[in-house]
C-alpha cells in the first residue's frame, strides 16, 4: 500500500471543512470540552477522596486501651489470643510510657504537656487488619455478653463510622458522576458523528472519484479521522485549559487544607507523583480518542470503502 | 493474451432488474471493441463490473489472467489503477480547474508532485486542451468536457481505457476528434472498450462490435457495423 504523506490531503481539509460547517464543529468541540473538563473535575476529586480514605485506612484500625491494674498474664494471654485471629495482619502492643512518649512528640511545644501530671495514659493493643471490612466483627470480640468489655480492657475505639459513610458516599457519587461522563461521551460522538457525516457528504463526489481512479481505503478515510480527532484534541486542550484555572484558584485551596489537617500526602495536585499531568494528557487522549472513535463510526455509516 | 475474460456472467441488480445475463466473452490486448446496444441493454453495466464499482451476481470475471470476482477489498484500488475509465456523467470535479482534475487522479494514488507536474501538461497537450488547463469545467464546451475525462482516465497510463459514451451529446465533428484520440491512445497498445449506441461513429471505425440486447450478447463481429 503506498500512502505518500500528504498534509494537505490530511489536514488542509479539515480547516476548509470547519469553515463550512462552522456552528456544527464549534459544537462538538464545545461539547468535547465540557465533558472532559466534568471529566477532569471528577478524576481529581474521586482521586483526593481515595487518598483521604486510603489514608485513613492505614491508621491504627482497632485500639484496644487496657486497664492499668491489668495482670501480666492477661496481657500476654489476650495478646496471644488476638495474633491467633486470621483477620489480624499486625498487632503492637504499646506500653504506658510508649504512649506518652509519643502523646509528647505529637503534641510538641504545646500547652498540654505543661499540664499533664504523671501518666494519665492508657496501655493498648493496636490491630491492623488484613481486610477493613471485617473492623466491626473483630472489635465485637472484646465486648461480653452483658455489653459490657471483658476483663482488662477499659475501651475499644474501632473504624469511626464516617469512614464508613465516607465509603457508601463515594460509591453512590462515583456511580452517578460515572453514568453523567457516560451520557456527556456519547452526546459528544454522536455531535462528532454529525460533523464528519456532514464533511463526508459534502465531499461525497471528491471521494466517488478517488474512490474510482484507485485511491486506497486509508486515503480516503484519513483526512475524516484526522478532523474527528482535530475537534476531540482540540476539545480536549479547551477543557485542560478549564481544568488548569479551576485548579489553580479552587481546587488547590481544598488540598491545602487536607494536607494541613490530615496531614494526607498523595493528593492530585499537591502530591509528588505529578498526578494532575497524567489527568490532563489523559484528557487529551481521551478527546482524540472520542474523536477517532465517532468519526470512525461515521465512515463505517455513510463511507462504504 | 486475453486482458478481458467474462465466463457467464450475469448481473441482477437489487431491484432484480437483470442487467446482462450469461455473458461470455474475450478480449485480446491492445483490442479496441465496440459495445452496443440500445438504453438499457446492459453497456454500462458491462464497464461497472470491470472496475468493481459493482459486483457480478453469477460468473466470473478475468482480467489480465486475474479472477477479480474474489478480489479482497484492499486490492480493488490496484485494479483500478491499471483501467482508465471515462465515465457516462463525466464525474469531474466543479471547484476544480482542469489541471486539478487530472492532477488529482494522480495525487490520490500517491504519485509524487514532480511527476504530476509533468504528466499533467503532457496528457493535456494530447487530448489539446494545453491552454485551457486554468479552465473550470463548467467554463468548457461539452466535447472539451469529454476530453478532460479522456485525460484524467488515460494520464496514469493504464493497459486498460474504458469509455462509456464518451460521444454521447457531440456534434459529429466533435465526435470524430475523440474516435481519433481514442484510436491513437489504441494504437500505442492500449485496450480500448468503448460503449456506444451512435451507428455513425461505429460504422466509420470499422472494429470489432459487441452487440448487447437485454442484456444478452447478440452479436460479436470483427471489422463490424452497427446493425446488420
Ligand atoms: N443501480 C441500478 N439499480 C437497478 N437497476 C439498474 C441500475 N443500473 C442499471 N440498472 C438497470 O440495468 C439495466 C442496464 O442498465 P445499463 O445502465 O447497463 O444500460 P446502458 O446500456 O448503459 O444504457 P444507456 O445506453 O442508457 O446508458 C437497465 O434496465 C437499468 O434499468
Ligand atoms: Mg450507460
Amino acid at each position: 500500500m503506498s500512502l505518500v504523506f500528504r498534509p494537505k490531503h490530511i489536514f488542509g481539509e479539515t480547516f476548509s471543512s470547519l469553515r463550512r460547517n462552522f456552528l456544527m464543529g464549534f459544537t462538538a468541540i464545545t461539547t468535547v470540552a465540557i465533558t472532559l473538563f466534568i471529566v477532569g473535575v471528577f478524576s481529581i476529586i474521586v482521586f483526593d477522596i481515595q487518598s483521604v480514605l486510603s489514608s485513613i485506612e492505614s491508621q491504627v484500625e482497632i485500639a484496644v486501651y487496657l486497664k492499668d491494674n491489668i495482670s501480666d498474664d492477661l496481657k500476654v494471654y489476650i495478646e496471644d489470643e488476638i495474633k491467633d485471629w486470621p483477620e489480624v495482619e499486625e498487632v503492637i502492643f504499646i506500653s504506658k510510657d510508649q504512649a506518652l512518649e509519643r502523646f509528647k512528640t505529637q503534641n510538641e511545644g504545646s500547652d498540654i504537656l505543661k499540664e499533664i501530671q504523671g501518666n494519665p495514659l492508657p496501655a493498648s493493643f493496636e490491630i491492623r487488619l488484613k481486610d477493613p471490612q471485617k473492623i466491626e466483627q473483630v472489635a465485637l470480640r472484646f465486648v461480653d455478653k452483658d455489653g459490657g468489655n471483658i476483663e482488662g480492657v477499659d475501651e475499644v475505639i474501632y473504624g469511626r463510622n464516617y469512614v464508613k459513610k465516607l465509603f457508601s458516599i463515594t460509591a453512590v457519587t462515583g456511580t452517578i458522576a460515572l453514568l453523567i461522563i457516560i451520557i456527556l461521551v456519547l452526546a459528544t460522538m454522536v455531535l462528532i458523528f454529525n460533523t464528519i457525516r456532514l464533511s463526508i457528504y459534502a465531499r461525497r463526489k471528491e471521494i466517488e472519484v478517488m474512490k474510482l481512479v484507485g485511491a486506497t481505503n486509508w486515503y480516503v478515510r484519513a483526512p475524516f479521522l484526522f478532523e474527528g480527532s482535530f475537534e476531540g484534541f482540540v476539545g480536549g486542550s479547551i477543557a485542560v485549559l478549564l481544568l488548569y484555572f479551576l485548579n489553580r484558584f479552587l481546587l488547590i485551596k481544598g488540598e491545602t487544607a487536607l494536607v494541613e489537617t490530615m496531614r494526607i500526602k498523595n493528593l492530585a495536585l499537591l502530591g509528588t507523583n505529578n498526578v494532575i499531568i497524567f489527568i490532563y494528557l489523559a484528557i487529551i487522549l481521551l478527546g482524540i480518542l472520542i474523536g477517532l472513535l465517532s468519526s470512525g463510526f461515521a465512515l463505517r455509516r455513510y463511507l462504504k470503502v | 493474451m486475453n486482458m478481458i475474460e467474462f465466463r457467464n456472467v450475469s448481473k441482477i441488480y437489487d431491484n432484480d432488474s437483470v442487467a446482462l445475463k450469461d455473458i461470455n466473452l474475450v478480449i485480446k490486448k491492445g483490442e479496441f471493441v465496440f459495445m452496443v446496444g440500445p438504453s438499457g441493454s446492459g453497456k454500462s453495466t458491462f464497464i461497472k463490473l470491470l472496475i468493481k464499482e459493482i459486483s457480478s451476481t453469477n460468473g466470473t470475471i478475468f482480467i489480465a489472467g486475474r479472477n477479480i470476482c474474489n478480489l479482497k477489498n484492499n486490492r480493488i484500488p490496484q485494479l483500478r489503477r491499471n483501467i482508465g475509465c471515462i465515465f457516462q456523467d463525466y464525474k469531474l470535479l466543479s471547484d476544480r480547474t482542469v489541471f486539478e482534475n487530472i492532477a488529482f487522479a494522480l495525487e490520490v494514488i500517491g504519485k509524487p508532485n514532480y511527476i504530476i507536474k509533468a504528466q499533467v501538461p503532457q496528457v493535456l497537450k494530447l487530448v489539446g486542451l494545453f491552454n485551457k488547463m486554468d479552465s473550470l469545467p463548467h467554463q468548457l464546451s461539452g466535447g472539451e468536457q469529454q476530453r478532460v475525462c479522456i485525460a484524467r482516465a488515460f494520464v496514469n497510463r493504464p493497459p486498460i481505457l474504458l469509455a462509456d459514451e464518451p460521444t454521447g451529446n457531440l456534434d459529429p465533428a466533435t465526435s470524430d476528434g475523440i474516435m481519433k484520440l481514442l484510436s491513437r491512445i489504441n494504437l500505442i497498445g492500449t485496450t480500448v472498450v468503448m460503449a456506444t449506441h451512435e451507428k455513425s461513429i461505429v460504422n466509420a471505425m470499422r472494429r470489432r462490435v459487441v452487440e448487447l440486447e437485454d442484456g444478452i450478447i447478440i452479436r460479436d463481429q470483427r471489422r463490424g457495423v452497427y446493425g446488420s
